[in-house]
């Protein structure tokens, strides 16, 4: 293994009965966008939520770069470099859209100053800095979403987990996020994941592409391949078989 | 913290709220007016109070009952080294000797009262900074009533539940209001400080906070402690203002007038935080003359006594279904005067 990863290994988590992600495993590399797919309620947040330590794993292991993140709080999980988005954008509302994006190096012990800097630059180029002073609640959700990849990406993680960055956008606004995204790799040396269901963005995007269905690796590849699947057509068919049997079990 | 950065944004908020003490202290000073003047210091103390209570409940967004416990820990400490030694035989009979001959002159022993509500605090409040929501004002609530039954019980250095006297008068209009006004500028100050701002990240978003990488309990922990200190430097000013005082004087008809006047006002701006003390206070001493107005004209058989804190509980009832915020809720009054003057269409939040 040369290059540093983020690898998840047969992780499983239970919600009380419900296996929501069952023996899955993957591998993200830095300097590489991969995206993760599956039908809704198939534990693409789940993993991510995992991953960044917001719910308890039941079985498995999460390692970064060779250092295993269990038993690890959400913040440190941040401070070790893995930094991630909402599905449901959680800004922080009452503060300024700049403050909102300056906040999470400062954690970081960058002085005002030079936090103030970068946080210009990045709202810049995601064209948010005329909303600067404006208080990140009154902004619309595309340019909410905007912020909290800013937000995520001024603390120079190692990897990036975006949960559906690009749902409520329009197109333009999605087409826009596209193209910053792919950049995302190589200025900054990360490793990006990517949940969404639009699969022209991942399709796009992706060099890698992981499909889950019941918590369950369904099929791996480009994302020609994929689509490509029995195993993923059927799933988003509803079809998959056994899917009814193992959810609840 | 960058303090010019700082300065030229805020400027206009500190200059309006500076000169508010400044006219009204003034004003009074140069009226000399004796019941003027006595309305006017206890207005400053009580922004003192109300700042510690914001520095962390506004920053933190937690509900804090414990806050006028710490006000009782400044005004009993301070106490310790200003009762002449001669009167404290007779002020605290039950006094152990080592601390008979503690003498400080007024001003330190307000600040080291402040410091020891901060150590206090500090030593207490630790584990209860993970809690949130419910649990979090249920235990401060418990906590106040820990310090308050140690008020009351520990007679050897509080002369339990009997009023303590002997402190020298010595807050006046000058020392009240420049206290007023540090209070303002430090609770300014934490605000826009990287501690403040990621205090009140946590308060809109906690998982966000955490997830970005934020030490949440430990940022509310600080807020605490600071909280306390000038909860505790507004118990000694008051102390030395009102000179005798009694355990029940910190617990709760202050702490509820003390939350009203941060409500009201807004507990997440400092403009908010000095403007319900104002309205507050000035509304009180309105009522209190209409009050004794009543009583002196007997129209009623018998004493009309808790129309004030009747109309408090009423104002703090309205305030909270009306504009939850409080009457400045979200930007601070040099903000909002700068965006009128801008011209600039208001958002529905401010
Ligand atoms: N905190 C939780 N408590 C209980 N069940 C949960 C919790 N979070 C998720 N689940 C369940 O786990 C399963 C996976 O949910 P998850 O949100 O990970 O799916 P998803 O793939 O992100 O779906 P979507 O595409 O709709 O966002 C679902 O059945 C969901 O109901
Ligand atoms: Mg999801």
């Amino acid at each position: 293994m040369t290059t540093a990863s983020l690898d998840v290994q047969t992780l499983s988590v239970q919600f009380s009965g419900l296996m929501a992600l069952d023996q899955l495993s993957l591998r993200l590399a830095e300097g590489e966008i991969l995206g993760l797919i599956g039908p809704n309620g198939s534990g693409k947040t789940t993993c991510v939520n995992a991953i960044t330590g917001q719910v308890p794993i039941a079985r498995g292991q999460i390692s970064l770069k060779g250092q295993s993140l269990s038993g690890l709080t959400p913040r440190e999980i941040a401070l070790a470099g893995v930094m991630r988005s909402f599905q449901i954008v959680r800004l922080f509302d009452d503060l300024s859209v700049q403050e909102n994006v300056e906040i999470s190096t400062l954690v970081r012990g960058t002085r005002r100053l030079e936090a103030h800097k970068k946080s210009r630059s990045l709202l810049e180029m995601f064209g948010l800095w005329d909303r600067a002073e404006d208080l990140a609640g009154d902004l619309s959700y595309g340019q909410k979403r905007r912020v909290e990849i800013a937000r995520a990406l001024i603390a120079n993680p190692h990897f990036l987990l975006l949960d559906e960055p690009a749902a409520g956008m329009n197109e333009q606004e999605s087409a826009d996020l596209m193209t910053l995204l792919s950049d995302l790799p190589k200025a900054y040396g990360l490793g990006l994941l990517i949940i969404d269901h639009d699969m022209h963005l991942i399709t796009q995007l992706c060099h890698r592409v992981h499909v889950i269905a019941s918590g369950q690796t369904i099929a791996e590849g480009s994302a020609a391949e994929v689509i490509q699947d029995p195993a993923v057509i059927s799933a988003y068919l509803g079809t998959a078989p056994g899917e009814g049997d193992k959810r609840g079990a | 913290m960058n303090m010019s950065y700082f300065l030229r944004r805020h400027w206009l908020t500190l200059a309006f709220l500076t000169g508010c003490v400044v006219l009204l202290a003034g004003g009074a000073s140069l009226i000399g007016d004796r019941l003027m003047e006595r309305v006017t210091i206890n207005l400053c103390i009580n922004i003192v109070l109300v700042m510690g209570l914001q520095v962390f409940m506004g920053n933190s967004g937690i509900l804090s009952f414990a806050h006028i416990g710490f006000m009782g820990v400044g005004a009993y400490s301070a106490a310790l080294f200003t009762i002449p030694s001669q009167m404290k035989n007779m002020a605290l009979p039950e006094l152990y000797p080592v601390l008979a001959g503690l003498s400080l002159d007024p001003l330190l022993a307000i600040l080291v009262g402040g410091l020891i509500a901060a150590v206090i605090a500090a030593l207490v409040s630790y584990p209860l900074m993970r809690l949130s929501d419910a649990a979090a004002v249920i235990t401060s609530f418990a906590l106040l009533v820990v310090l308050h039954t140690v008020m009351l019980h520990w007679s050897e250095v509080t002369n339990g539940p009997r009023t303590l006297f002997g402190l020298p008068k010595y807050t006046g209009l000058l020392l009240a209001a420049s206290a007023a006004v540090l209070a303002i500028w430090v609770g300014m100050i934490f605000k826009e400080s990287r501690i403040g701002l990621l205090l009140r990240a946590s308060r809109s978003d906690e998982i966000a906070a955490a997830a970005i990488g934020s030490n949440i309990p430990q940022m509310r922990w600080m807020a605490f402690i600071l909280g306390a200190f000038l909860a505790g430097i507004g118990g000694g000013l008051w102390g030395h203002f009102i000179t005798s005082f009694a355990p029940k004087a910190f617990f709760l008809k202050e702490t509820f007038v003390i939350l009203g006047m941060l409500i009201i006002g807004g507990p997440r701006t400092v403009s908010g935080a000095v403007m319900g003390t104002l309205i507050v206070t000035g509304t009180f001493e309105g009522l209190r003359t209409v009050e004794n107005g009543l009583n002196r004209a007997e129209l009623f058989s018998g004493q009309v006594i808790g129309l004030t804190e009747i109309v408090l509980a009423l104002a703090m009832i309205a305030v909270l279904i009306l504009r939850p915020g409080g009457l400045f809720p979200a930007r601070e009054i040099g903000t909002l005067i700068t965006l009128r003057a801008k011209g600039k269409r208001m958002n529905s939040s401010v």
